[in-house]
């Protein structure tokens, strides 16, 4: 753990370290942007992604490179702060001049670099599922759209016969957004109102701006909250969708599991809670509830299979500084993280070339695929990627056992709004 | 549902002619048997035949289908390559293995017993498996034991709302020894009948429901009352019902907010105690008071491992190992860390409140605003050492057993780590009170802290009692931060977070003033909640608590209770 910690010192030191090694055949290599927080909050989530992404450059390398040119990553550190990752993304574009970026976590530090990569006319691989509403040309979303993860997951729930729907989630962009769009889904598939739990909000003229109950980042007071769903779910079939950020998880399912409710009786579907944010959580309190995401570490396949062999076996002999490398797991971002290198991989060979507009025009054409750990993966003209969805149930050695397969999901970003509310 | 109807048909049947079928062991081997089946079956049947079970619901079937969902039901494969299904049953010092279709331990050929391989991986469940293997549990438990375990099995019969429930319900009322039992059934029945064709036993219904104001009936009654095609009769009759309820939900939610209110203060109390003394007796202003709390909750965390299986952390590149006890979790002894860990963070968080007053504090008593700096700067690094012992992430410290779960008085939940945290401020308040006003020690520290010139004249080691005093206090903070662990994680800024609502407390209490802290603290935590519940937001109830705060500091800048000074320089 203290080697981890340690990484955020070496940061600045990291692109040093790669570059002798590789500057000896500069003429044979292509410079690959990754822009991260190494440091900061958001490190305790990113930093595994910056592990994926050297395992996948390395991995390629070890295997001739891209068009016979080794993958020379070129690795910033966005810190946790919003406007120091539209510095980087400049640094990225302007002074290395790479040729592909991959990175972000939250949406905010996306929104931050759009406008870099625009200007600069960029390409940025991201890969964590966000609220959508957006489809920038410079950005390939191998992300979980909302009807990639959020609306599979109330489908499950509508199907188990769920008529009474909780919304809470941490106060920010992601989670306001999305319970937006399910509040018009269910009342679309004839949930009434009524039925939604957490309140909304309206404008002056009378239009829901917000629904759901939100709480501030680190909030650990949930016991009114909790009350209130224990209220909600008395008359029985009720669930929760959770949209709670980082550690604020734990107080809200320790209260939960204390005032007697069940997955059971109200399942909690949590959107934001991978294999990775398992590692700190009680999973005790959590078994039996329910998460939605494009990939499990559970999921049985050839490709999975080899996939984290592989990746706990670079582990074991990495040599990038401050690497954690006790009780590692694989999770969706990560492994969204990794299709994305090879997405571009496969696009750069198809075009024959590293010019952006070249490799856009090639990911744009539908016809870039890449089987990956979580089944197949294919870019479409909206710039997203369609691939498989799974719904997991929490098991007590933080594990998800997958209770559904939603097979080849088509992304489409724009929801708001598209769902005739009866 | 023809299933349906036949699985209560057989309910039925069971509880009429009760205890005496299930005396027989033919019928109890009849059922395990057709669990074993279950659990060995593929998963795609496992719900189905499990649904079956429930037609003949032996309560010998209960520990293992609980054991099931808790995944403790393992297969075994003998030296004949037959499978074997057994429950794993954790006591607390030995592990047994029961056969699912004898009810008899688990053995080999020879007949001597086996013991559990870890290797093993428990049949799996999912959610329609869970929810056949639950409603078999639930009709299981209207012949349980304990008369709560009744009232809840009856309630979900009722929520059904299906007429096939009532001639189960009914012939469990006639079995009903428990009063309060006996009333949930009567509702139960009343839900049920609020589908009724008749509109004479409808109204009876929404009168029962509504003299017994049945929250989880609200929904029910909430669609009849807004339905136009009911009679007038019943739609008053839902009104009234529906007004008895919400006036309940109101007292329900009053004194449930209060209770929470309580807990919140006793957590701002604990949090807080240890500034009182540090900043409200002494003086000091210490920025680093959150650290000194998370000593505390790092002791926790590493008392837990020690009893667990011990923790292996790396400060500075430095590979430790602290070996553990390696107790079984569910066992009393494991459960009982909490009781160990509280003085260990005590002693932690006191010494690390001495090394500070040592190498920082005890040069700045005269000169605030360095001391501010100082121990802001003291934070930091301290923030730093935890994340280079313990690593960045958050670590998570189990709740033992005793200390999670709730139980409500007329409908108010009360959970226990909430009841404890208030019993715990309480403690921790007397003692303190106590010692400041009883000891000899306490003497010597009202002494010096009232005058420290004059005190020193009249031979009190004034430096020796500043430094007890600034330990003492930060052991409270590490009791505190002890307390944290058990409702959040612990990490290395989390001391941050309580930081500013430590203060918070203490200046509005008035500085020096014990009392005071107790009062601002429950008073903070009851209006937090109010404004809450009042308002269904948790955040604008925060910022009105911190706004009304600022108010009463403006009107009575030396907070709730100001000590009375004659020192020209306090000047009040």
């Amino acid at each position: 753990m203290t080697k981890k910690s340690l990484c955020t010192l070496f940061v600045s030191a990291l692109a040093a370290t790669f570059a002798p090694t590789l500057t000896a055949a500069d003429k044979d290599t292509v410079k690959v942007g990754v822009l991260h927080s190494l440091s900061g909050t958001m490190a305790i989530s990113e930093t595994s992604l910056r592990d994926v992404l050297m395992f996948a450059f390395d991995e390629i390398n070890a295997k001739g490179g891209v068009l016979g040119k080794k993958i020379e990553p070129v690795v910033v550190d966005g810190a946790s702060n919003w406007p120091l990752f539209a510095e980087k993304a400049k640094q990225l574009l302007e002074v290395d001049k790479v040729a592909v970026t991959f990175g972000c976590w939250t949406s905010v530090s996306r929104k931050s670099v759009l406008p870099v990569f625009e200007k600069d006319n960029g390409l940025l691989f991201y890969p964590v599922q966000y609220e959508g509403e957006e489809e920038s040309q410079n950005v390939i979303y191998t992300a979980e759209a909302v009807n990639q993860q959020a609306i599979p997951a109330v489908d499950y729930l509508l199907a188990d016969g769920k008529k009474k729907f909780y919304l809470i989630g941490t106060d920010y962009v992601y989670p306001q957004t999305t319970n937006l769009v399910l509040l018009e889904y269910l009342l679309s598939k004839g949930i009434p109102i009524e039925n939604i739990g957490g309140g909304l909000r309206k404008d002056a003229e009378g239009k829901v701006i917000s629904a759901g109950k939100y709480t501030p980042f680190g909030h650990t007071d949930y016991q009114q909250i909790v009350a209130e769903i224990k209220q909600f779910a008395a008359s029985g079939d009720a669930c929760v969708i959770n949209t709670i950020n980082g550690d604020s998880n734990v107080p809200f399912f320790k209260e939960f599991a204390a005032s007697g409710l069940t997955a059971a009786d109200c399942p909690v579907a949590s959107l934001s809670l991978s294999e990775d944010e398992f590692r700190s959580l009680p999973t005790k309190d959590l078994v039996g509830h329910l998460g939605c995401w494009a990939y499990f570490m559970s999921i049985d396949s050839k490709q999975n299979d080899k996939f984290k062999k592989d990746f706990f076996a670079w582990l074991e002999t990495s040599t990038v500084p401050g690497i954690e490398k006790a009780n590692r797991v694989t999770c969706s971002p990560m492994v969204l993280s990794y299709d994305g290198v090879y997405l571009w991989k496969a696009a750069v060979e198809k075009a024959g070339s590293f010019d952006v507009d070249k490799v856009r025009k090639v990911l744009q054409s539908g016809t870039i695929t890449f089987e990956g750990p979580n089944g197949l993966n294919t870019v479409e003209k909206n710039n997203h990627t369609k691939k498989n969805v799974y719904i997991g149930e929490t098991k007590a050695d933080g594990q998800f056992k997958i209770v559904k397969e939603f097979s080849q999901v088509y992304p489409q970003p724009w929801l708001k709004g598209t769902f005739g509310s009866k | 549902m023809s299933t349906r109807a036949f699985l209560f048909t057989a309910a039925i049947s069971v509880f009429l002619f009760s205890t005496r079928i299930f005396a027989t062991d033919d019928a109890e081997k009849t059922a395990r048997q057709a669990l074993a089946t279950a659990i060995l079956a593929p998963e795609a049947d496992q719900a189905a035949l499990v649904e079956k079970l429930a037609a003949t619901p032996h309560p010998a079937l209960g520990p293992t289908l609980e054991g099931w969902q808790r995944e403790q039901v393992f297969v075994f494969t003998d030296e004949d390559g037959q499978r074997i299904p057994f429950l794993k049953v954790e006591e607390t010092s030995t592990v047994r293995l029961l056969r699912v279709d004898n009810g008899q331990p688990l053995v080999n050929k020879a007949g001597s017993p086996i013991s559990f391989d870890p290797s093993l991986k428990a049949v799996e469940t999912y959610s329609k498996l869970r929810r056949a293997i639950k409603s078999t549990t639930d009709l299981l438990a209207l012949g349980d034991e304990s008369p709560s375990v009744r009232q809840n099995a009856v309630l979900k019969l009722g929520l059904k709302q299906s007429p096939a429930t009532l001639p189960v319900l009914e012939a469990r009322l006639e079995n009903e020894p428990d009063q309060r039992v006996k009333e949930t059934i009567w509702d139960s029945i009343a839900l049920v009948n609020l589908n009724s064709p008749n509109p004479e036993l409808k109204v009876a219904a929404l009168q029962r429901l509504g003299q017994s104001a049945s929250v989880p009936a609200k929904d029910a009654i909430t669609r009849i009352a807004s339905d136009s095609t009911q009679t007038p009769e019943t739609l008053q009759a839902a009104k009234v019902a529906l007004k008895s309820i919400d006036k309940h939900i109101f007292w329900v939610d009053f004194f449930g907010t209060i209770f929470r209110g309580v807990s919140l203060g006793s957590v701002l109390l604990v949090v807080a105690l240890g500034l009182a003394i540090t900043f409200g007796l002494m003086g000091v202003i210490n920025m680093a008071h959150g650290e000194i709390m998370i000593v505390g909750g790092y002791a926790t965390f590493v008392v837990q491992c020690v009893f667990g299986t011990g923790l292996a952390f790396a400060p500075f590149g430095i590979s430790m190992n602290i070996p553990g006890f390696g107790f079984d979790p569910a066992s009393a002894i494991y459960q009982s860390y909490f009781l160990v860990a509280l003085p260990i963070a005590f002693l932690s968080a006191a010494a690390a409140g001495f090394l500070l007053e040592k190498s920082v504090i005890q040069f700045l008593y005269r000169r605030p605003l360095e001391s501010l700096l100082a121990t802001w700067g003291a934070s930091l690094v301290m923030q730093q050492l935890f994340r280079l012992t313990f690593g960045p992430a958050n670590v998570p410290v189990a709740s033992p057993a005793w200390i999670t779960g709730s139980f409500s008085v007329e409908g108010v939940l009360m959970n226990y780590n909430r009841v404890f945290v208030i019993v715990f401020a309480g403690l921790i308040v007397v003692g303190t009170s106590l010692l400041l006003s009883k000891t000899p020690l306490g003497l010597l520290i009202r002494a010096v802290m009232q005058d420290r010139t004059m005190a020193a004249c009249m031979g009190v080691p004034t430096r020796k009692v500043n430094t007890l005093t600034f330990a003492f206090g930060s052991g409270l903070a590490g009791l505190a931060g002890a307390f944290l662990s058990q409702i959040g994680n612990i990490g290395p800024s989390t001391g941050q977070t309580y930081i500013v609502d430590a203060f918070m407390v203490v200046v509005l209490g008035g500085v020096g003033n014990l009392i005071g802290t107790v009062i601002s603290a429950l008073g903070i935590g009851t209006l937090d909640q109010i404004l809450q519940t009042t308002l269904r937001n948790p955040v604008i109830g925060k910022v009105l608590v911190l706004v009304g705060i600022i108010l009463f500091l403006q009107w009575k800048p030396s907070g709730i209770f100001s000590t009375k000074s004659r020192n020209l320089e306090e000047g009040n």
